[in-house]
């Protein structure tokens, strides 16, 4: 670089640049300083405007929710509200443990093949590795009606199962695997290099590497992205919908029709007893304080790990 | 020339009217009631360079960020005393502070070119904010402020190239250029070498002996011998037993490092205490 | 984000080569491994391959009818699916619309704006409202909005000189419509847009906010000319992942547009989806119901995998433009 030779001349600016710079700035200031002002009003107004709604629905929701969970609620199947006793809706006691059990199942089914195939991803730089990643990537983003398309195809038709818990699932866990490949793949990344690399020097074999250092260092990363994934299978109505059956019994067998907090929802948010449609709201604040109960564990733990770790 | 008491902490040399750029009185930054730095009085002389410095702690950037007005970012910060810029207070008087920073610029610690533009547009950025949209102008301005950073020659044929393209030093370079295209009167810069190795440095140090015919720079090093090499005034801060960095010793380089007047200022310039 | 992660890979393929050398002996975890990527590899493309080989009949004898028919005959058929096609890209663009105008201010604001105390709330509460599952915010255009809509604004709509040509007879309107379905689900976009475009604004250096103040610029200056392009791939996501979730949400659709397979440019009039239409008809239908439905499945994948496809095409350019040499 020739830069220092340029060093004994310094470059003035001409008077006329000079005062050019200063007359164009000077002019136009209370325009643009008029402009910031207009703009980042909007900006706040946006806010506002947004706000509104969101606040409102979660107002609501609490609001018309919290009667609704009496143990009643939480202990009796629903019964059809009659002219003579309007208000005998009975519980949702059988969506209640339909959810549970659909998200079980579910879990169990995903959880593992996600996590193993995340941590594939992560100590992989093959091609089958980068074709996975993409249709993983891809998947997250299906419209989770196709879930339940393909459950209906696969276990009912092909398989033959009827209406039943296992097929709920089914759709529940293909909606599930993306995300969990997902995030497993970023927690496993996210371990520092040095961690592998002082293994590998003590002389471990790379796939002990993996399971006895890697691994448990990322474990926090993966339980949070598997909770985080539970949370969102929680509410889905579209894949559950066309195969679980609904009904109105507290059943959990796996090939057994099965009910769901979602589709009660959705069921009942038309219906004609105002008794009912008032039910749906506790179901609604049900499983948004179960979302928030998990989004906020994840959080914390995720949290309190990092402090512990550093 | 100077004039200095033994019990008076505040060094004040005494200049000819019209030969501060900017003059700073009873100057304090304090957040959230807690203060930062105070009793910051002294003048910076126009084209010279001159050095805050001190220990970690003893408020040499926080002062600098006052110059330029940065601490209105901050919610809580309160600067008080008098900061004028031939003549005007920059906070009571009438000057906008938008206005204030095309005349007071700044370069900071790490190299920061906008990461979306091209070298040609970092160093117009400036310009542009202003309203200045004629090509003719913008092209020599960026020539200019360029040459004047010395880096016109390695950049000229690749202008329309992506800023982050350049080595630590010539960002930092590209930076100084963006700051000087708005030909301010006055230009700070926070520790602008400490990021950098050690031959960008000493370009960027030859820079500013050039510079200052131009431009009249106020540098914050933690790198006492960097002071003593480039800078022709000299003010020493000290953190205090209540956490508040206050102004020691003011004066110029040569009798900071040969002959300061506070003993710990001879302490600090001795290297007993980083 | 997992674009961020795959340049580290080649440094963790380097370091753990075990996948990729001949040499090291394959133990079980290796086969553990593969064994449940080969389910994964199965079960994707079985879910691809099973709705497509369910919808086959529709496609052979079929195909032009599901894409430019505009009416669906139960049970016997024709089944046209332009009615969904057309309520989808209606109802999830103008949700899109909403959803970015108001959520980038929002956003700025959150980041900018708001009190240093107030940020972390706000931004778990938006995260928070992101995760609400879509029935919620069904049920609430429903019960809530809708009536709400109809008693206050409708009337007032209908003053409107040119409330007719665009929105249809203001006798017909009495609840479900498509304007509607899309201001809901813009309502139920909004905050998965702003929690991602909130903390891609909050990873712009302060550095460089500082910079540009420091040469004169006004606080619209920086948010426009600084913070927003260097937070333009970030932003770019968030809009694909907000339109991917419009286009695909079923049931706030369900509850809300009406469920009529017209063809509707009268936004005040209902109309259907895509999703939503497969998840109302489904229950009663038999046979070749059945694969029309997948056939309009397909139409439904084959859109979010295009979505899903630009987007990573237009983030990956970016990345090539921001290192242009």
């Amino acid at each position: 670089m020739n830069d220092l030779t340029q060093l004994d001349e310094p470059v003035e600016i001409t008077q006329s640049m000079r005062e050019e710079i200063r007359r164009v700035s000077h002019s136009t200031r209370a325009r643009r300083l008029l402009i910031s002002r207009f703009m980042t009003t909007l900006c706040a107004i946006s806010l506002a405007i947004a706000a509104v709604p969101l606040v409102l629905l979660l107002w609501q929701l609490i609001q018309r929710g919290a009667p609704q969970l009496t143990g009643t609620f939480f202990t009796k199947v629903p019964s059809t509200p009659t002219l003579i006793a309007p208000n005998a809706t009975g519980g949702l006691s059988n969506a209640i443990i339909g959810s549970i059990a659909l998200n079980v199942y579910a879990a169990i089914l995903a959880i593992p093949v996600g996590v193993l195939v995340g941590v594939y991803l992560a100590e992989s730089a093959s091609k089958f590795a980068s074709s996975l990643r993409i249709i993983a990537q891809t998947m997250a983003g299906a419209p989770s009606i196709l879930m339940g398309l393909f459950a209906f195809s696969f276990v009912l038709q092909d398989l033959h199962v009827g209406f039943s818990a296992i097929a709920g699932s089914f759709a529940l866990a293909v909606l599930m695997l993306p995300v969990i490949v997902i995030s497993t793949e970023i927690a496993v990344l996210n371990v520092p290099n040095t961690l592998r690399e002082a293994g590998l020097a003590l002389g471990a074999k790379p796939h002990k590497v993996s399971l006895r250092i890697v691994l448990p260092s990322a474990l926090t990363g993966i339980v949070t992205g598997s909770i985080l994934a539970i949370s969102r299978a929680i509410g889905e109505t579209a894949p559950v919908l066309l195969v679980i059956g609904g009904g109105y019994l507290n059943s959990w067998q796996p090939f057994n029709p099965v009910s769901a907090l979602p589709l009660s929802i959705y069921e009942n948010a038309k219906s004609e007893w105002p008794s009912q449609r008032a039910q749906v709201w506790g179901a609604a604040l049900l499983l948004v304080a179960f979302v928030f109960i998990l989004s906020l564990t994840a959080r914390i733990w995720a949290s309190r790990k990092q402090k512990v770790s550093n | 020339m100077s004039e200095t008491q033994a019990t008076n902490q505040h060094a004040v040399i005494e200049r000819a009217p019209g030969h501060s750029a900017m003059q700073l009185k009873d100057v304090a930054v304090s957040f959230n009631g807690r203060v930062a730095v105070r009793d910051a009085t002294f003048d910076i002389a126009k084209n010279r360079v001159t050095s805050l410095i001190g220990p970690s702690g003893s408020g040499k950037t926080t002062l600098l960020r006052a110059l330029n007005r940065l601490h209105d970012l901050t919610p809580g910060a309160k600067v008080s005393g008098q900061i004028l810029l031939e003549g005007t207070d920059i906070y009571r008087g009438d000057v906008t502070v938008t206005e204030l920073r095309t005349r007071v610029g700044m370069v900071f610690q790490r190299p920061n070119p906008f990461p979306t533009m091209s070298i040609y547009d970092n160093v117009v950025s400036g310009l542009r904010f202003n309203g200045i949209k004629k090509k003719s102008l913008l092209d020599e301005a960026a020539e200019t402020s360029l040459r004047s950073a010395a880096l016109w020659e390695s950049v000229e044929s690749r202008l329309k190239v992506a800023a982050s393209n350049l080595s630590g030093g010539e960002q930092q370079r590209l930076c100084i250029a963006r700051a000087l295209a708005m030909d301010p009167e006055v230009l700070l810069m926070d520790e602008p070498t400490s990021a950098l190795d050690p031959i960008a440095t000493l370009r960027i140090e030859e820079l500013m002996t050039t510079l200052k015919e131009r431009v009249t720079i106020v540098i914050v090093t933690h790198n006492m011998q960097q002071a003593a090499r480039i800078s022709d005034d000299c003010a020493f801060l000290l953190m205090g037993e209540d956490r508040a960095g206050e102004l020691i010793e003011f004066d110029t380089t040569e009798k900071i490092f040969n002959n300061p007047n506070d003993p710990r200022t001879l302490d600090y310039t001795l290297g007993r205490f980083g | 984000m997992i674009e961020e992660t795959v340049s580290d890979l080649a440094i963790h393929g380097q370091v753990v080569e075990e996948f990729g050398s001949s040499t090291t002996s394959r133990t079980w975890y290796h086969y553990v491994l593969l064994a449940a990527c080969v389910v994964f590899a199965a079960v994707s493309v079985g879910f691809v391959g099973s709705i497509v080989q369910k919808s086959w009949p529709t496609w052979i004898h079929h195909a032009g009818t599901v894409i430019t028919g505009s009416g669906w005959q139960s049970p016997t058929g024709p089944f046209g699916g332009l009615a969904m096609i057309v309520g989808t890209l209606e109802t999830s663009i103008i949700a899109l619309v909403l959803a970015v105008l108001i959520g980038l201010g929002t956003a700025i604001s959150i980041v900018f704006f708001l009190p240093r105390s107030l940020r972390n709330i706000v931004a778990t509460l938006v995260e928070l409202l992101a995760a609400v599952p879509s029935i919620v915010y069904g049920l609430w255009g429903y019960l809530v909005l809708a009536p709400w809509m109809f008693k206050t604004v409708d009337p007032w709509f209908n003053s409107w000189p040119f409330a007719r040509t665009l929105f249809g007879d203001p006798s017909q309107q009495y609840g479900p419509s498509l304007l509607l379905a899309a201001i809901v689900l813009g309502v139920m976009i909004l905050p998965t847009f702003v929690a991602i475009s909130r903390e891609v604004i909050a990873v712009v250096p302060q550095d460089l906010i500082e910079a540009s103040l420091s040469l004169g610029a006004t606080r619209w200056q920086v948010i426009r000319k600084v913070v927003l392009p260097t937070s333009r791939i970030g932003l770019f996501g968030a809009t694909f992942l907000a339109l991917a979730r419009a286009t695909g949400e079923t049931v706030a659709v369900a509850l809300i547009a009406g469920g009529v397979a017209k063809v509707q440019f009268h936004l005040l009039d209902p109309g259907t989806s895509i999703a939503s239409w497969i998840a109302t008809e489904f229950g009663e239908a038999q046979g070749n119901e059945i694969s029309a439905l997948m056939a309009l499945g397909v139409l439904l994948m084959l859109l979010s995998f295009s979505l899903s496809l630009v987007s990573r095409w237009l983030v990956s350019r970016q990345r090539k433009v921001l290192a242009k040499v």
